[in-house]
């Protein structure tokens, strides 16, 4: 219940301070250079990485990118820059 | 990815994973701080990777709790690199060697050219340059400077007058000039020769023409020496007959002149004591070598010897300069009087001698006067002197004494 309020109370923030959602919400923020670069930032960890697929997780749920020729061209604790031709973008619950 | 020029210095690992749990293997690396970059995958479960040579040792450990393989199988960067030179030591030291080889033959003498003397003044200073170490393959470094050479061979060799020396590159060029020109061209035009000053003579030597004076004969300036005119008494007075006339008299001259002689001379003497200091010289910063400290001299002269360095053509900015300082202090001579007329005397020869002809001779001087006031000997000296006193004039047609 509690983390529910929580919630709640991040999100009014961010409606009403205009607050960058990223930053209060701990949602991934990702850029996107054409098909060829993607920048993921605040992901929780590699799942899988072949070079067709990339699985990272999130706080809610993970991500999958689909495409081929990956390499990760650098990789943080919560950033990772993957390069490659990048075919999908797709949110898992 | 970060400066790649930091991590290539200090060294690029790429690693081979196998196994499974890569992924969680890099979440783990990447949690602790270990960057890695490059990450690909060849097929299932083998991914390779790049990291700094400093994180491998925590790898390692990584490595053992996991479940993944590791290998590494590429070494990229500057300790590598040191060790690949170290260990192909030969390359460096070639490397070395070209650059000292190039160096020192920059700096070599490669020629010496001498222009504008004869074949046997060339073989003596030739003779001589070898003997202060200009020649060819000897080191610039250990030669003096033109100047030096200049001054050198000027004093050894008597028969230049003068020589410019000349360092272009590594070629010596000596450009001379002898004493002994060639000789004047004849001179073709009918002339007389005449007395150039007043005297008695007391030889003559005629080449060519009509001597009109006997030795022990008194001429005045201008009195026909030798005459051009040539032939019977008829011819002569006509002057259709001409030659130059050439030759030599001598004749007693006299000249009178009145010197002053201080008694006391003060004068600039070395002491002897000298101090070097050496310099190396970065652009225009000089960088003390050797000899520190302050000169203790209280009057000193400093000389100055800068020395160049060459790399192929250009100079390179870094010299070397030696300074001199010697210790000099004034010297006072006092002269008492009879050593002050011998010196006034001495120093009235050298002056006219000066003024005189190579060929000229003192014959005798007589002291008319002397005296000594306020510190100053004052002499009036007559001088016996032969010498040459024949000129030539050249003679004017139909113009005839």
């Amino acid at each position: 219940m509690a983390k529910k309020w929580g919630h709640l109370l991040r999100s009014w923030m961010t409606n009403n301070m205009e607050l960058p959602q990223d930053v209060m919400m701990d949602l991934p923020r990702i850029t996107m250079i054409g098909q060829i670069h993607i920048y993921i930032e605040n992901h929780r960890g590699l799942l899988a990485f072949s070079d067709k697929e990339l699985r990272l997780l999130l706080k809610q749920g993970q991500l999958l990118v689909k495409g081929n020729a990956f390499v990760i061209k650098t990789i943080l604790p919560e950033e990772i820059l993957l390069e490659g031709k990048i075919d999908q973008v797709i949110y898992i619950k | 990815m970060k400066n790649q020029w930091l991590e290539f210095y200090k060294g690029i690992i790429t690693v081979r994973t196998s196994g499974k749990g890569i992924e969680r293997f890099i979440n783990t690396l990447t949690r602790d701080g270990i960057s890695i970059w490059n990450v690909k995958s060849h097929g299932t479960h083998i991914v390779t990777f790049q990291m700094k040579l400093d994180d491998v040792k925590r790898l390692r450990i990584y490595a053992r709790k996991s479940d993944c393989k590791i290998e590494f199988i590429k070494r990229r960067g500057f300790p590598f690199l040191q060790q690949r030179i170290l260990r192909n030591g030969g390359f460096l030291v070639g490397a070395l060697a070209f650059l000292i080889i190039i160096f020192m033959l920059s700096n070599m003498v490669w020629n010496v050219e001498i222009k504008g003397a004869n074949p046997a003044t060339e073989y003596k200073m030739m003779k001589e340059l070898k003997g202060i170490g200009v020649s060819k393959g000897k080191l610039q470094f250990f030669i003096d400077k033109p100047e030096g050479i200049q001054r050198h061979l000027t004093n050894n060799i008597k028969e230049l007058t003068w020589v410019g020396v000349e360092l272009k590159g590594t070629t010596y060029y000596l450009q001379v000039v002898e004493k002994n020109e060639p000789k004047k061209t004849e001179l073709f035009s009918p002339r007389n020769l005449i007395a150039k000053k007043k005297g008695m003579i007391v030889d003559m030597f005629v080449e060519e023409g009509t001597p009109k004076v006997k030795i022990n004969d008194f001429v005045k300036p201008g009195q026909i020496l030798v005459s051009g005119a040539m032939g019977n008494e008829e011819e002569e007075k006509a002057g259709t007959n001409t030659v130059p006339a050439r030759g030599e008299v001598f004749a007693e001259t006299w000249y009178k002149s009145k010197v002053q002689f201080p008694l006391k001379k003060t004068s600039q003497v070395y002491t002897g004591n000298e101090q070097i200091k050496h310099y190396i010289n970065f652009g225009s910063l000089p960088l003390p070598v050797w000899g520190f400290g302050k000169v203790k001299y209280e009057e000193f002269e400093t000389e100055e010897n800068v020395k160049n360095f060459k790399f192929l053509k250009w100079e390179i900015p870094i010299s070397y300069t030696s300074k001199t300082f010697r210790e000099s202090e004034q010297m006072t001579k006092i002269y008492d009087h009879k050593e002050g007329i011998e010196e006034a005397r001495k120093f009235a020869r050298n002056a006219i001698k000066n003024d005189l002809d190579e060929n000229a001779t003192i014959k005798g001087e007589n002291v008319l006067h002397q005296a000594v006031e306020n510190g100053k000997v004052t002499l009036s000296i007559h001088f016996q002197i032969i010498e040459n006193i024949a000129e030539g004039q050249p003679i004017i047609q139909g113009d005839s004494e």
